[in-house]
Formats: C-alpha cells, sequence, structure tokens
C-alpha cells in the first residue's frame, strides 16, 4: 500500500516536470520583494507586484518564457545568482563598476537616484553636509549603503536588512536621515502623508537600474537586451513606467 | 521551658501527631523514644517550628510561638538543633560553620564568635580541625561540630534529631560523650534516639510515643524495668 | 574552485573589531540576566503565589516567542509606546539581558531545588532569616553547581547575540554582512565569522571547565 502510493507519487512528480520542460522555458527570477513600488508584496492578493515585477513578466512573455519569481533577501541576492539559485536578479539593482566584477548587467531600464529623507519638521539638513556628525540609516548593500559609507564625517551609518526598517529608525529618531532610492522615498511619502520629507536637490550621482545576469549565461543576457529593446519599441516598457510613476 | 498543648500534625491526610502534650522543665534531659513513624521526629521538629502545628499551643521560654506576629526566627536563636544527617554547610570551613550564625544573628563580632567557637571546638574535642571543609571529616567529627554550631548561638534548649543513626558504630559513642557532657551541665535537652544506653544514663525523663500519642511516660528506670503499656512492652522487647 | 585567502585576511581587521562587539554585549548581557535570573529564580521556588506567578509570567514569555521577535519588540515597538528612541546598544543589551534572564532564573531555580532541604532546615533552626538562608548558605552552594550549565546559557546567548544583527548592530554576524555585500563573496566571508565564533565558544568552554575545576578542589 505505502509503496503504491511513493510509485505513484514519483510518477506524477515526473509527469509533472515533463509538463512544464515541454509547456516552455521557465525563467527564474531573484527579488527582494520588499522594496515599494519596485517589488512588494500586495496586501490584498498576496502576490508579487512592483515595476520590477511586471516588467519581469513582459520581459519573459517577449522571450516565450514563464517566470518563476524567488524572494531572496538582498544582502545574499548576489551570491544566489552566482550560485545558480535563479537566472537573473529584478530588484532594483543599481549597475555598477563593483557589481560588474561579479555579474553581468542587462542595458539600464530605469534611472534612479539617491535622496536624502528627513523627518518632516526637520529644517537642519538641506544637503550631505549637514549630514556631518550625525547618523544616518540604509538598507545594508544598497546604493544608499555605499554612499553613506562614502560620505565623511557620518557619526554612523546604521544598516538594516529591509528599507522599511530604515525609515522606522529614522520615525524613531536614532538617526537623522535616510539615503536611498528616489522613488522608494517617494513611494513612503505617499503611503504615509505628514511624515518625512526628500531634502531637494541632487546630490549623489545618477544610477541605472539594470538586470543581473549571471557571467556564464551570455545568451540570456542577448536575449533580456534585444526583449527589453523591443518592450521600450513597441510602448510597452512606457505602459508599465505610467502605470507605476504616473507621467513619463 | 518548653510546654506543648494538645498538639496536631497533619502531612495531607496523614494525622502525623493527634493531640501530644507536654512539659520541659529547665535543665531537664528528656528522651524521646518510638518505632519509626510514631510521630517522634516531628513533635521534635514542631518544637522549633520547622513544622507548622497544625492545631495546638507550642510555648517556648513562657512565650507562646505558634502564633502569628511572633518572631519565629528570634525563638530558633534560643533553640539549638541537631540533625540526624548534620547539614553542615559544605562550603565553610567547621570553624565558619559555627561562627556565621554568631555573626549575622546575633551580630557578635568576628573576633568574639572565632573565640567562643574555639572554645565550643575544644568540648567538642575538635580544636584541631578548625580551618578543614565538611567532606573531610569523619561522621562523628561532622555531628561534634554540628553541635558545636547549635551551641555557638548559646541557646536554651537542645533538640536532637537522630543524632547517632546516620554514624557509624565506632563513632557513636565520641557524639554521645559530647551530649552527655552537655547535660551534666545543665543543658536542656530533648533527645529523640534509639540509644537506650544513652536515656538510661541520663535522661530524666523518657517519652514512648506511638501512631502519634505519647503512650507512655516515666523515668528511665521505670519505664525500661516496668512498663505499663503493651506497646511500650513489645517495641522494648525488640530492642533492648 | 578559487577561494580568496587575501579576502580572509584583508576582512580580518574588521572582522575582530565586530567580535570585540560581540564579546562585549555577550558579556554585559548575561551579567544582566544572571541578576535578574537570580532573583528571579528564586521568585520560582517562592511560596508567595503572586511572586511565583509573575516570574513564571515572565520566563514563559521568553522562554516561548523567539529572540528576533523580542529584539524588534524593544527596539522598534517600545519607542512607539514611550515616545523617545532607545539607543540601539541599549536595546541590545536590553533584549539580550532580559532573554538571558529567563533561562538563567530556570538554571538558578534548578540549582536551588538540588541542595539539599536539610541545608534550609540547618540554616532556619540557627535563627537565620530566608534572606540570610537564600544569601549565605543556598545561593553559594547553588551557584557552583550551575557553572556548567552557566557556561552553556553564555554560550548560547554569544551566538545569538548575531540576532541583534537586525537592529544595525555591528556585532561580528553584522560586519560579515557588510563585507559580504561589497564582495559577493559569502563562502569565505561566512567561513571566517564561524571560525571566530567558534574561537570564542571553545575559549568559554575552556574557562567554565577550568573555573569548575578550581571549585571542585576548594
Amino acid at each position: 500500500m505505502k509503496k503504491t502510493g511513493i510509485l505513484l507519487l514519483v510518477c506524477a512528480l515526473i509527469l509533472g516536470m515533463a509538463g512544464t520542460v515541454v509547456a516552455k522555458e521557465v525563467l527564474r527570477v531573484g527579488s527582494d520583494v520588499a522594496f515599494p513600488p519596485f517589488e512588494y508584496v500586495d496586501e490584498n492578493t498576496h502576490e508579487y507586484t512592483g515595476f520590477d515585477m511586471d516588467m519581469v513578466r513582459a520581459l519573459a512573455e517577449e522571450m516565450g518564457m514563464e517566470v518563476e519569481i524567488y524572494n531572496v533577501a538582498w544582502e545574499g541576492i548576489i551570491p544566489g545568482l552566482l550560485n545558480g539559485n535563479y537566472d537573473l536578479i529584478a530588484s532594483a539593482m543599481t549597475i555598477t563598476e563593483e557589481r560588474k566584477m561579479s555579474v553581468n548587467f542587462s542595458d539600464p531600464y530605469f534611472n534612479a537616484e539617491q535622496v536624502i529623507l528627513v523627518r518632516i519638521n526637520d529644517d537642519t539638513i538641506h544637503g550631505p553636509d549637514d549630514l556631518k556628525g550625525k547618523a544616518v540609516a540604509v538598507q545594508l548593500g544598497t546604493t544608499g549603503d555605499f554612499v553613506a559609507s562614502d560620505l565623511p564625517g557620518l557619526k554612523k551609518v546604521a544598516r538594516f536588512a529591509v528599507v522599511g526598517e530604515a525609515i522606522q529608525e529614522l520615525m524613531n529618531g536614532n538617526v537623522a536621515a535616510v539615503i536611498c532610492d528616489n522613488l522608494v522615498a517617494i513611494s513612503y511619502i505617499q503611503e504615509n502623508p505628514g511624515k518625512a520629507k526628500i531634502v531637494p536637490g541632487s546630490f549623489f550621482p545618477p544610477e541605472y537600474y539594470g538586470f543581473a545576469i549571471n557571467k556564464n549565461n551570455p545568451e540570456l543576457l542577448k536575449k533580456v537586451n534585444a526583449a527589453l529593446a523591443e518592450l521600450k519599441a513597441n510602448g510597452t516598457y512606457d505602459k508599465i513606467y505610467n502605470k507605476w510613476f504616473g507621467t513619463n | 521551658m518548653i510546654t506543648v498543648k494538645n498538639l496536631h500534625k497533619r502531612f495531607g491526610n496523614l494525622h502525623v501527631l493527634k493531640g501530644v502534650s507536654n512539659h520541659v522543665e529547665q535543665g531537664e534531659v528528656v528522651v524521646v523514644i518510638g518505632p519509626s513513624g510514631s510521630g517522634k521526629s516531628t513533635f521534635l521538629r514542631c518544637l522549633n517550628l520547622l513544622e507548622e502545628p497544625d492545631e495546638g499551643e507550642v510555648w517556648v521560654d513562657g512565650v507562646q510561638v505558634n502564633m502569628p506576629g511572633v518572631n519565629i526566627n528570634k525563638v530558633r536563636e534560643e533553640v539549638g538543633m541537631v540533625f540526624q544527617h548534620f547539614n553542615l554547610f559544605p562550603h565553610k570551613t567547621a570553624l565558619e560553620n559555627i561562627t556565621l550564625a554568631p555573626i549575622k544573628v546575633r551580630g557578635w563580632d568576628k573576633k568574639e564568635a572565632e573565640a567562643y567557637a574555639y572554645e565550643l571546638l575544644d568540648k567538642v574535642g575538635l580544636r584541631d580541625k578548625a580551618r578543614v571543609y565538611p567532606d573531610q571529616l569523619s561522621g562523628g567529627q561532622k555531628q561534634r561540630v554540628a553541635i558545636a554550631r547549635a551551641l555557638a548561638m548559646k541557646p536554651k534548649v537542645m533538640l536532637f534529631d537522630e543524632p547517632t543513626s546516620a554514624l557509624d558504630p565506632e563513632m557513636i559513642g565520641e557524639v554521645l560523650d559530647v551530649m552527655k557532657k552537655l547535660a551534666k551541665e545543665g543543658m536542656t535537652m530533648v533527645v529523640v534516639t534509639h540509644e537506650m544506653g544513652f536515656a538510661r544514663e541520663v535522661g530524666d525523663r523518657v517519652l514512648f510515643m506511638d501512631e502519634g500519642f505519647i503512650i507512655e511516660e516515666n523515668t528511665p528506670a521505670e519505664l525500661f524495668t516496668n512498663p505499663q503499656n503493651p506497646r511500650t512492652q513489645s517495641f522494648l522487647s525488640k530492642i533492648l | 574552485m578559487d577561494f580568496r585567502w587575501d579576502l580572509i585576511i584583508r576582512s580580518m581587521p574588521v572582522l575582530l573589531e565586530g567580535a570585540w562587539v560581540t564579546v562585549k554585549l555577550t558579556t554585559i548581557a548575561v551579567t544582566i540576566g544572571l541578576v535578574i535570573g537570580t532573583f528571579v529564580g528564586m521568585a520560582r521556588t517562592s511560596k508567595n503565589k503572586i511572586v511565583y506567578g509573575i516570574a513564571s509570567v515572565y520566563v514563559d514569555f521568553i522562554r516561548g516567542t523567539p529572540l528576533l521577535v523580542q529584539i524588534f519588540l524593544v527596539y522598534m515597538g517600545l519607542p512607539q509606546l514611550l515616545g523617545f528612541p532607545i539607543p540601539v546598544w541599549i536595546a541590545a543589551i536590553t533584549s539580550l539581558g532580559v532573554n538571558s534572564g529567563a533561562y538563567v532564573a530556570e538554571i538558578v531555580r534548578a540549582g536551588i531545588q538540588s541542595i539539599d532541604r536539610g541545608q534550609v532546615e540547618a540554616a532556619r533552626s540557627l535563627g537565620m532569616t530566608h534572606r540570610q538562608t537564600m544569601r549565605y548558605i543556598i545561593l553559594p552552594q547553588a551557584f557552583k553547581r550551575i557553572i556548567p550549565p552557566l557556561g552553556n546559557e553564555f554560550i548560547a546567548m554569544l551566538k545569538d547575540s548575531s540576532l541583534v544583527a537586525v537592529i544595525s548592530l555591528e556585532e561580528l554576524m553584522r560586519k560579515g554582512q557588510i563585507i559580504q555585500t561589497r564582495t559577493f563573496r559569502p563562502f569565505e566571508i561566512y567561513l571566517a565569522v564561524a571560525v571566530l565564533y567558534l574561537i570564542m565558544t571553545l575559549t568559554i568552554s575552556r574557562l567554565v571547565a577550568f573555573a569548575e575545576r578550581r571549585l571542585k578542589t576548594e
């Protein structure tokens, strides 16, 4: 009885796997799904949603593949790609020279900027110079972390695993500012009006998000770049962009 | 010195003391005998309230001690107790065992307490063991230190709960000798024991307990040679 | 397969800095735990139902909830209640110390209960109060007996202290994470972190064994 059960189970598994292989190739995507509005879990549908998620689904469709999303912690996201846990990272990842040594990046698909987020009633901070002697919170291993780590004269950089915790740190009054992506800051302000504001001005070099792909998989890189170009050409990209960020 | 009236003690459903009354005069040596389970140890432990009586009165030196509001610690300062298993403090030397309570409870200074402790160690013949920890002492030596420890508080009464039962036979004598010396000095003593020789030699009075009652009491000479109650007779015939 | 020794060597100063934070954090937390645990452990042997009840709720709550949740509760949650921020160091030693206190309390309780009843009776029969009996007779003996489990608690706390990385305290684990997010070499970095933890825990168990032997011969 037990044996037949196991046998049936094995058959089902083999059939199931065969089924997926026959149907469509799978694009395995790694993402730290805690970075609204780029990737987050929808409160109502409990589905992975956000700009990156829509982008990656559109890309896969363009390439004739199916998407499977792996929600992974940010600090382990590149090692996971290198280990082959997934094929591509879509996680609001800035293209940096440092990261390029380990992974390949697709063509840029988003322009971002680091901003300084402060409490709504804080009028003492007008730029990075005003952060001297003060504590700043960031998400560990993000561009905000790298930018803050390079700023001279900071009292300390408090690094958190999730960007929401860094902003909570600001709200609790333990730090004077958070340095993060502009759209993350905007999204927070929209969700929590009257609590925080962005220090006006451009203080940090512009940056570009790219999809990270393992260096040993140049075919995928080629396919992704081709699909990305197509999405930009046929208007799909603009549609997704406007859905998340209003007017282009 | 000690008076008990109609003492009752229960442990759950077990009725251990069923109305015990007696009176111990100052300077008297009272020996309590009886089969195991007769309640004699419980009776003794009620005298310094190591067991709280359920009913009845315990009077020590003119004060009823089992009353709410009575500082039982003050009462116990005046009532020394020696246990079957010595209960020396293993983390303290013989000397420290003896001086701890006088210093912490009586508030003596260390020198004073130590001087008196050496006097007591002389009395029990163990001056040379002052700096030794209990686990390096023989059973008989441990019990003699325990007696010195109780005496250090200068108690008015000494209670002995089967002080020789846990000892090897060759060590019983040295402990009994110390107790006899105490009795001769006029210490009021209540002794639960199976040592009939001791009872006969120094006891002023013997109580025979069985099943929670004092069945019979008399001078040792009378009780041992001419017991009245059949249960006393049967008990004595087994152990003498 | 490539293994970058140079990376380990280059990371070592930063990791050692983190290890030192870990040592300080653990030592302070266990010290707090020892103080709390001694009193709560005694309370757990109390005949007073209220004292016993409060102590039991504390021990059950701490042992029945994840340390990670407790850390967030203290650091992120309490400021909301109090209306002022709690510095990360204070939050870390508080949550770890209070956590350790519950485990130490159970160790102390077991230690107290392992002491022969005759010890209490002897002390009380000499006129010593409950407090004096605890202080001079029971606790000194109990502490000798509980040195090995206290050593284990120290080791457990040293390992668990890595959890305060989540509130940005840069102890050994978080230092490793920071280097890893910049080098993407998790194997070398976490191996080095693991070895440093191992060195610390082995040192503690040696020290405990030594202390135990010393106290036994005494």
